[in-house]
């Protein structure tokens, strides 16, 4: 566990130096709407963009703009300064507006020679899960015909069933951060599926167990008050730091670095393609999903009960227009359900930010009680 | 959390712009200078400075006119609210004969409300802005779709009986907000996704979404679409869009004889009646004057300095201080973004091929064509680079809205590019097209002259001396 603290906000971790010295591929993506399934099957390393060590962004704002939120900013930063010069390709997505500008630009300075967009439709209906599927086709395609690999349907079910194994072992993670009195952090499981989303699934889950065996173990965490967090892309480790320096617990999250990532993935198709389109696009708990919000709500309402938590954080960066103004309805919602909430607009990755930040999470646990 | 800005009924967007509106029936048609300065005397600050920019004589005619059709598009919506049809909100760039089709629906844009309020009401609409933002919405939302969606959201205005919304995948935030007041009102929200894939898979696939979204509306307004009534829309939309590449070949011409208002006009027009009388009426109204113009060799200025094609929107809180100031000093606003409507005629040999017809004219609105192409900056690029081309523009200038992070994003390469490929300068500015509390009027006015003087000029006399 020591190990994995100290690397897991590496971008280039000895993990895939290793992957790649023994000649594997490794393919970047940036949205849970990517079937890393897919990717795995092929045999090639799915590396989530992160943007750790929240660069300076000047050649993101190049080429984006201040406009633009800072997380994709500093991804783009990254890749334009060759951080990300180790993936052998990129699967964009329109993820959000933001998301796709990243993209574009990194596509138009760096020029991968395999970039696949795969388009996700923003809503659920069997038209767009039939566009879906073919989109998966299209992406499965792509990728056997580049890293002239075969992607078959045996290759494509053992990976769903590996991906399974994965998060049946997140969620016993979970558990364990749920659980009155919690033996795991907000921070050490989000530093664990950062990690993770630059792993292949068989490793990740021998990686788990490991986890999983040393926490069960572990003392209990002491703690003023649960809280769960929710909102825009985030792989700020430090940001939950902060947040549970103050004495805050979060015991529960909605994030993309997150639950949301894994939590739920049904489907019931034979046909793997298919099923990945079912599971990819029936569970995105995402703004960008037009029309379901009622379904996120009672996600996030579902998953703060089980947690018992004493108040909700909506945390959104700036410029998130998806995540911006979700949190209106949420807040309403959320304080309805009898749900205190902070809403907490910041900058990715700021260091300036965090003395407000500490500040308004310490208010908000008074104003708990706590 | 209550908002912060009280607002009573009597003080919605749409129920105070329509009160206002209710001049212009009242206006006559040859108004003399004496009578339009002794109406600007009467009139509220706000209000007098946007008709001062309308009413200047050159093309105090044809704003009549425009004003008139405004007036017409409000009396529509209160028209159909008490008859019982149904109003449907939609965004500008959802064709707005496809409702007109409808014998029981009325469309009303948010943007073009959201400009009418900046324009004619006292505070220009901001106390709308500051209502919503009240409730929590993120400042970093769009002014042209929050200040009408925030009157909205008072429930004290004129209400729409529901939302389509064909934003997803062309711009988040603009489909949020709609998404958001759907909710909030608790209305219907149709939709139509934009396929961000311009393959023949992807247009067949929007198509597909676009017969769906008819039956929705169908079944919402318990009405078959009627073919003869179609028909009537679509022939009328055609017309228009006839007199719109007229107008479009009158812009080529130098110094040129479209006066920039006639920018907004356009597609005040297209997004409010297109597929009505009216709208052709006025287009007509637009072409014939500047023909006039080119006949008599008129432009505002001495001479024709500047070329510029805007490549988005332009700004909308002092018309007189950007269309009129523009072009008294020489620089021609040739349209924006939102000018790019690409309007085709649509086959209405049948029922099948006027609705298929309309689902290629929705495909290629601004933004939906653009932002939702499978590259947001090709096709942008693309567009801006064979209207410029086209019109023979010597400079671009992006608007640089705060709220469209999507244009935003694809700015920088859009610029490069234009400069690469055609040697087109691109001036970037910064500011909020709808609110003024932003960026101020004169600084952008000084900021397009020191473009204009520095970069745009100095390039023309380069040009000259290298032959």
């Amino acid at each position: 566990m020591r190990t994995l603290q100290s690397q897991s906000t590496d971008i280039y971790t000895d993990y895939v130096r290793d992957w790649k010295e023994k000649g594997g591929k490794v393919l970047g993506y940036a949205c849970v709407a990517t079937p890393v399934e897919l990717i795995e099957a092929a045999g090639i390393l799915p590396y989530r963009i992160k943007a750790f060590g929240h660069p300076d962004t000047e050649l993101g704002d190049a080429y984006l703009a201040r406009f633009n939120c800072r997380f994709c900013r500093s991804c783009l930063q990254l890749g334009l300064e060759g951080t990300y010069d180790f993936l052998d390709g990129l699967i964009e997505t329109n993820g959000c507006d933001h998301l796709r500008g990243m993209f574009e630009n990194w596509q138009y300075v760096k020029k991968y020679e395999f970039f696949h967009y795969l388009k996700v439709p923003h809503f659920l209906r069997e038209d767009s899960l039939d566009y879906f599927t073919e989109e998966i086709q299209l992406m499965r395609r792509a990728m056997a015909e580049h890293f002239g690999t075969e992607i078959s349907d045996d290759k494509l079910r053992e990976a769903v069933d590996a991906y399974d194994e994965v998060f049946d072992r997140l969620k016993r993670l979970y558990a364990l951060r749920e659980k009155v009195p919690p033996v795991i952090s907000g921070a050490e499981v989000m530093r664990l599926i950062c990690t993770g989303s630059s792993m292949m699934a068989g490793d990740f889950s021998a990686l788990l167990d490991e986890v999983l065996a040393e926490k069960e173990k572990a003392q209990p965490i002491p703690y003023k008050a649960r809280l769960m967090i929710m909102g825009s892309a985030t792989d700020e480790v430090d940001l939950i730091e902060d947040i549970e320096s103050g004495g805050a617990l979060i015991a529960a999250d909605a994030l993309c670095y997150g639950s949301r990532s894994f939590w739920r993935r049904e489907g019931e198709s034979g046909d793997p393609a298919r099923l990945l389109a079912e599971r990819y696009l029936g569970n995105l708990f995402c703004p960008r999903m037009f029309t379901e919000y009622d379904k996120r709500r009672d996600y996030i309402l579902d998953t703060a009960r089980r947690a018992d938590v004493d108040g909700a954080i909506i945390t959104y960066n700036k410029f998130c227009d998806l995540h911006g103004v979700e949190a209106v309805s949420l807040r309403m919602d959320l304080e309805k359900a009898g749900i205190p909430v902070l809403v907490l607009e910041k900058d990715y990755g700021s260091k300036a930010d965090t003395g407000r930040i500490k500040t308004r999470v310490q208010a908000f646990l008074e104003r708990l009680g706590k | 959390m209550p908002a912060q800005v009280e607002i009573r009924p009597y003080e919605g967007l749409i129920n105070r712009v329509y009160e206002i509106f209710s001049i212009v029936d009242k206006l006559p048609e040859n108004m003399s200078d004496e009578e339009v300065e002794g109406i600007m005397h009467v009139l509220p600050a706000e209000l007098a400075k946007t008709m001062r920019a309308f009413m200047v004589p050159r093309v105090r005619s044809v704003s009549l006119k425009f004003l008139g059709l405004v007036k017409k598009w409000l009396d529509g919506a209160h028209e159909a609210k008490r008859t019982g049809k149904k109003v449907l909100l939609v965004p500008f760039n959802f064709p707005p004969e496809i409702v007109h089709c409808f014998e029981n629906a009325w469309p009303i844009t948010s943007e073009v409300l959201s400009t009418l309020g900046v324009v004619a009401l006292e505070g220009q609409g901001e106390r709308y802005w500051d209502y919503a933002m009240g409730l929590g919405l993120p400042d970093f939302a769009c002014s042209a779709n929050m200040i009408e969606v925030g009157s909205a959201l008072t429930e004290a205005d004129f209400a729409p009986d529901a939302v389509i919304s064909d934003c997803f995948a062309s711009c988040d935030i603009n489909s949020k907000t709609h998404e958001f007041l759907a909710r909030y009102l608790d209305i219907p929200l149709l939709f139509l996704e934009k396929t961000v894939d311009n393959s023949e898979r992807g247009i067949k696939q929007y198509y597909k979404y676009f017969f769906r979204l008819i039956e929705d509306m169908e079944e919402f307004l318990g009405e078959k679409l009627d073919e003869e009534r179609m028909r009537m829309v679509v022939e009328n939309a055609n017309r228009a869009s006839e007199l719109y590449w007229e107008l479009w070949d009158l812009h080529k011409f130098s110094p040129c004889p479209v006066p920039n208002i006639f920018s907004l006009n356009t597609y005040g027009v297209r997004y409010t009646m297109w597929g009505t009388e009216e709208a052709v009426e006025v287009m007509r109204e637009m072409v014939d004057l500047c023909k006039q113009r080119l006949a008599k060799g008129l432009y505002p200025a001495e001479a024709e300095v500047a070329r510029s094609l805007w490549t988005y929107t332009s700004y909308y809180f002092d018309m007189g201080g950007l269309f009129n100031w523009m072009e008294e000093n020489g620089i021609t606003h040739l349209g924006d973004g939102l000018d790019l409507i690409f309007p085709q005629p649509i086959d209405t040999a049948s029922r099948e091929s006027m609705i298929t017809g309309m689902a290629e004219v929705a495909r290629n609105m601004p933004m939906t064509r653009q932002m939702g192409a499978s590259s947001m900056s090709v096709q942008w690029l693309d567009d801006i680079t064979w209207a410029s081309r086209e019109l023979d523009a010597n400079c671009c200038i992006y608007c640089g809205h705060h709220s469209c992070k999507q244009t935003w994003s694809a700015a920088s390469v859009v610029r490069a590019e234009l400069m690469k490929r055609s040697k087109i300068p691109t001036l970037i500015l910064q500011g909020d097209s709808w609110i003024k509390r932003m960026t101020p009027i004169t600084v952008l006015q000084e900021t397009i002259d020191e473009f204009v003087k520095n970069v745009v000029k100095r390039r023309e006399v380069q040009a000259r001396a290298t032959g």
